[in-house]
């Protein structure tokens, strides 16, 4: 069994004629880091849930390294970790004993469950808490707790489902420098997904986007910007009633524009040559920007860009 | 390194067992209160009733022996729904699919709760019983009659297990598991509870101790403590447990199978 996963025509239809998941195929290989984006409610917690096992899918076909997911759930579980978006933790027992118990499903012995906790407790820094009761700890040590279990038995495929959602910054920095680590050292594959798109752009060899049950663009980071093609200007105003009045003024200049408080975000396919017509309109109007900016699109644009889209089309 | 451990079904149901025994001692208000609730049957029925065993269709018994498995059943009914209350929690804070999806036995997962439930019952059984001989009382089929009393509230807390798993699987949230769990008073009070059937007044009582399976629980235990050795109450009680047991615990297999392959 190899680290590889490959998803073809997955389908998921919940009671009630909920679609959440309508025809997604994608294939991740070997060591690869991939982040899977999208909206809330997208479907991406329920690709996590069927590929790993969870939930069965309406149809479509699954494999993880190789093994079709319907036909041998149980030597797909051997081989993978799993973070689930909600945490999944005991509140009794204590996280040392909650990894301990952990290890020993998976087949460690009682002397390495001992050890194996030793080690993930250091790495998640919980040894301070250690010994308490699960019940008792914060949102951010549960979540590192549960990161600790998804870890027990050295999995070939990491599933993470938005695990540093409620992390302070060095907490999320931690758990982002040993995911890089587990890919790039230990050749673990990564399947991810995250709402920190910066973090996405830096660390994932591929993404792809999943909008209403359906993957709306794939690729690197670079070649999503570059498949965008469009340029954003990013203006931002004195007073949040001017930014409204520049949004409509520049509306037909742009593909598409984005206003929230005092700043404006116009998508068009070239920025810099658009830029004397939108000084000219922003005169006419008497709207002078505090500050004007020309930059190619981050994954946040491409990102706003393509959900919207489908927004609109809808 | 992951794919050359093996998984062994009774490492994984010592594991689970022994995770819901730690549970249940760190909680103790999961069985005092019940078991102080068996207690007070026997304190407060064998001191405020014991006069009417005076009456001819006792027979000469003891009306601690008459009373007292219903206290039993009454303790076995909470350890065995305690089991159910387990998986409930659970499934409501997201460690059952932790679980489910480790490469554990999915029968152990289930099974982890009933076996510590059952363990527990037995304590309790243990308990009241000496309770019980320190209130005086007599057992006629000797040490052997324990053994079989203890048999008997082991079947009908396996029955009960069974039923309050398969309901906390199929509802997975703790008001309907706990609601599931009523079906117990009928159970215990339409029944020959307080007095023999024979003085047993109103029709449709005489109708409702007749098809509840618990009359015939009763009757085996109180055979054993007041009669000694009779086979047609024995064979009739374990009967009854038996076939109440291969219900509850088809349906809690089915339910966990459902459960565990959510769709
Ligand atoms: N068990 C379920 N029963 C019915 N509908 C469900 C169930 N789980 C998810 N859904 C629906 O499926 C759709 C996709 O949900 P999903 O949780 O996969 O989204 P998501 O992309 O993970 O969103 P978020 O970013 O908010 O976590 C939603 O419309 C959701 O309401
Ligand atoms: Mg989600």
């Amino acid at each position: 069994m190899d680290g590889s996963i490959s998803v073809h025509e997955l389908v998921k239809t919940y009671k009630g004629d909920v679609k959440a998941v309508q025809g997604v195929s994608f294939e991740v290989g070997e060591g690869e880091f991939f982040a899977f984006l999208g909206p809330n409610g997208a479907g991406k917690s329920t690709t996590v849930q069927i590929l790993t096992t969870l939930v069965k899918p309406t149809t479509g076909t699954i494999r993880i390294g190789g093994v079709d997911v319907g036909e041998e759930p149980e030597r797909v579980r051997w081989n993978i970790g799993v973070a689930l978006q909600e945490t999944g933790i005991d509140p009794v027992l204590t996280g040392r004993e909650l990894i301990e118990m952990q290890a020993r499903l998976f087949g460690f012995t009682k002397k390495e469950a001992k050890t194996r906790a030793d080690e993930l407790l250091t790495l998640v820094d919980l040894n301070d808490a250690a010994d308490r009761p699960c019940g008792k700890y914060s949102g951010g040590m549960r979540r590192r707790l549960d990161l600790a279990l998804t870890l027990v038995h050295k999995p070939k495929i990491l599933f993470l489902d938005e695990p540093t959602t409620g992390l302070d910054p060095s907490n999320r920095q931690a758990i982002w420098k040993e995911i890089k680590r587990l890919n790039r050292e230990e050749g673990t594959t990564i399947f991810l997904t995250t709402q920190y798109l910066e973090e996405a752009d830096q660390l994932a060899d591929r993404i792809s986007i999943i909008n209403q049950g359906k993957i709306v663009a794939s690729g690197s980071a670079e070649e999503l910007k570059r498949t965008l093609g469009f340029d954003a200007i990013q203006l931002v105003f004195e007073a949040d009633e001017e930014a409204e009045r520049a949004s409509k003024v520049l509306a037909d200049l742009g593909e598409n524009i984005e206003c929230s408080k005092d700043e404006v975000t116009l998508y068009t396919e070239n920025g810099t040559q658009l830029l004397s017509e939108l000084v000219r309109k922003l005169d006419e109007n008497n709207l002078s920007p505090k500050k004007l900016n020309v930059k190619p699109p981050s994954l946040d644009d491409v990102f706003i860009n393509v959900t919207n889209e489908q927004k609109e089309r809808a | 390194m992951s794919e050359q451990r093996k998984g062994s079904f009774l490492v994984d149901t010592l594991v689970f067992t022994k995770r819901s025994i730690v549970t249940i001692i760190r909680n103790p208000l999961i069985f005092i209160p019940n078991l102080i609730i068996s207690l007070f049957f026997l304190f407060v029925y064998e001191g405020g009733l014991s006069g009417i065993s005076e009456l001819p269709a006792f027979e000469g018994a003891n009306y601690l022996a008459f009373i007292l498995p219903v206290s039993i059943v009454s303790a076995a009914i909470g350890g065995a729904g305690g089991a159910g209350q387990a998986l409930v929690k659970d499934l409501e804070n997201g460690y059952f699919s932790r679980l489910l999806l480790t490469p554990s036995s999915r029968l152990a997962i289930v099974l982890g709760p009933i076996i510590a439930g059952m363990l527990q019952l037995l304590i309790q059984t243990g308990l009241i019983l000496v309770v019980a001989y320190f209130l005086g009382l007599e057992v006629a089929a000797g040490f052997g009659g324990v053994i079989v009393v203890l048999l008997l509230t082991l079947g009908w807390g396996l029955a009960f297990a069974g039923y309050s798993v398969g309901v906390a699987l199929r509802t997975k949230n703790a008001q309907s598991a706990q609601a599931g769990t009523f079906v117990f008073f009928p159970l215990i009070f339409l029944s020959t509870t307080f007095v023999p059937y024979e003085l047993i007044e109103a029709g449709w009582l005489k109708v409702a101790a007749t098809i509840n399976p618990t009359t015939y629980l009763f009757e085996a235990m109180r055979s054993v403590f007041i009669d000694g050795w009779e086979a047609w109450p024995l064979v009739r009680g374990f009967l009854v447990i038996a076939l109440l047991c291969a219900i509850t615990i088809s349906f809690s297999a089915i339910s966990a199978s459902k459960a565990v392959s959510a769709d």
